[in-house]
């Protein structure tokens, strides 16, 4: 489990006329579950990238301040050596897939094979990790011939395995259903429960108000706010800053519902409860 | 989308042989006709060849190989049988052209030894899993970036042609012609090339990222999933196909 802080990053792509990331610093305490959302070109992908080290080692371009995890400054370590602590997983999982491995099985043990563990912990893991993500059945399968949500849940699972510190989600969900995105977010969050810090960027926000502690919200390269989730769906710009709250913010906010704290429900049972509360139990019937 | 790979999955005892021990027979088998270059060796090379290609129940997928290079073979025994240097003996004429004792045994000296080079190479394209003979050849210390090359050309390349395919209807579903004559199916292979180039770079970038993030570069000793195991009766196999080629050398040296 390891703490993530972020000092003063900012960052330009090489071609890129304007920063990516601007001025960020942050602190992301062990153990902590956060949701990053924002409009396209907010820097979310970046953002990710620059937590395993791809930024600035893998891109170049205009890179400064300092990102920690723990004493790790991911500037003077390889990418090797900080994606021992950090596992990132794609937006695309098409080109997650290793291409050395011809089977779902083998594919998982791709990244547990370069950093030597032995035979019987790497079966260990990639048994527990695909019976997981529910793609056990597929073991056989060859990693490109599975379906695109499969595919996804490959692509975690091979990650999963490697069993980081921190784990960074760039849209994990982008190709699931909505019952297999609820799958994949319950099994991120039993992990959560066991010493992980996650950092998931979603446009699911539903998901996101149900799973995560906190929110980091970002525009434009710059974090316009990183707060308690609540608070975050409860601001009136969101939509304006490209970010559509939970459905049951949005509903509570046309009814004008806000709890004890002054803020918006983010889930259906804080709605319903508060409902009940104005209009009485005969409403949620 | 299949790996291009041409092993033939089977039951045998010649698929259980290790994929070292294969290529050691392969090294000797392709070397030794020309440390002795007679026709006896060269035949039973092919002999044995053909017994292992049986035994491992994939002799009929060579038929087609050897077909194709039959046409060589026949063109080799017409020019050495006719134009052979040392051609001095006459066997046969067929209207005015003379075909000489000498020349057709060159012929069939060198016949044999390129249907060896491939019966041999046979053995091991159809008998041998890709993958496990790259991890073999890991294993041994080929370099980890050269094995990846190795085999990720055997699933990236039916995976550019899915893409292509993939483009291809596209175009298509806009209304282009790719079917035709001559002049209509190059045409339309500018507006595949140039998406397929693309894909296939922004695919190769974004893949190389992902192995980065799997440590592929990483220092540390590497493990491997599958367990090699190599039963004794190999080692004494690689001995005796060693001991056969030292046999040889000392034979080429001392005659």
């Amino acid at each position: 489990m390891s703490k993530v802080i972020i000092k003063n990053l900012s960052y330009q792509y090489p071609l890129g006329d304007e920063n990516a990331l601007e001025d960020i610093s942050l602190k992301i305490n062990k153990g902590d579950f956060l949701g990053i959302v924002g409009p396209n070109k907010a820097g979310k992908s970046t953002l990710c990238k620059s937590l395993v080290g791809l930024v600035p080692h893998f891109y170049n371009g205009d890179f400064s301040g300092e990102i920690l995890i723990d004493d790790l400054n991911t500037k003077n370590h390889s990418i090797s050596q900080i994606s021992l602590k950090v596992g990132l997983v794609f937006q695309n999982p098409f080109n997650q897939i290793s291409g050395a491995k011809l089977t779902v099985y083998d594919e998982v043990a791709f990244g547990l094979e370069n950093i030597g563990l032995p035979r019987e912990k790497m079966i260990e893991r990639i048994d527990y990790y695909l019976k997981l993500m529910d793609i056990y059945d597929q073991r056989a399968s060859n990693p490109f011939e599975i379906s695109g949500g499969q595919m996804q849940r490959l692509a975690i699972a091979s990650i999963m395995a490697r069993e980081p510190d921190v784990f960074v989600l760039d849209e994990p969900t982008s190709q699931l259903d909505p019952q297999g995105s609820k799958e994949v977010f319950n099994a991120i969050h039993k992990l959560s429960q066991k010493d992980l810090t996650v950092i998931i960027v979603s446009q699911k926000m539903e998901r996101l108000a149900k799973y995560t502690d906190n929110i980091l919200l970002l525009n434009q390269g710059r974090v316009i706010d990183y707060d308690k989730k609540e608070k975050i769906f409860a601001r009136d710009d969101l939509e304006e800053l490209g970010v559509r709250p939970p459905i049951y913010t949005e509903i509570a906010r046309k009814m004008n519902l806000k709890n004890d704290k002054s803020y918006y429900p983010i889930n259906r049972k804080k709605l319903t409860d508060l409902v009940v509360k104005k209009y009485g139990q005969n409403f949620s019937k | 989308m299949r790996s291009i790979s041409l092993y033939v999955d089977k039951d045998s005892l010649i698929h259980k042989i290790d994929p070292i021990t294969k290529l050691i027979y392969t090294f000797v088998s392709v070397i030794s006709p020309f440390i002795i270059p007679t026709i006896l060796v060269s035949s039973i090379f092919v002999a044995v060849n053909m017994i292992i290609l049986t035994l491992g129940k994939v002799f009929k997928k060579v038929i087609p190989i050897i077909s194709f290079v039959f046409f060589i073979i026949i063109t080799i025994f017409i020019i050495q049988g006719m134009f052979y240097g040392g051609n001095s003996t006459e066997l046969f004429s067929v209207f005015s052209l003379t075909f000489y004792v000498e020349g057709l045994f060159y012929a069939l000296r060198i016949a044999l030894r390129a249907i060896n080079i491939l019966l041999t190479f046979s053995i091991i394209i159809l008998t041998v899993k890709p993958s496990i003979l790259i991890e073999s050849l890991v294993r041994r210390g080929l370099p980890p970036k050269l094995g990846y090359v190795m085999h990720s050309v055997l699933q990236i390349i039916p995976m550019m042609s899915s893409t292509a395919n993939t483009i291809m209807d596209a175009q298509k579903s806009r209304g282009m012609e790719t079917e035709g004559n001559l002049w209509i199916r190059m045409k339309a292979f500018i507006p595949l090339i140039g998406p397929l180039v693309m894909n296939s770079l922004v695919s190769t970038h974004e893949r190389s990222i992902a192995l980065e993030v799997r440590s592929f570069s990483a220092k540390t000793q590497k493990t491997f999933l599958n367990e090699e195991k190599i039963p004794a009766a190999m080692k004494y196999l690689r001995l005796v196909i060693i001991l056969i080629f030292i046999a040889i050398v000392v034979w080429r040296v001392v005659l």
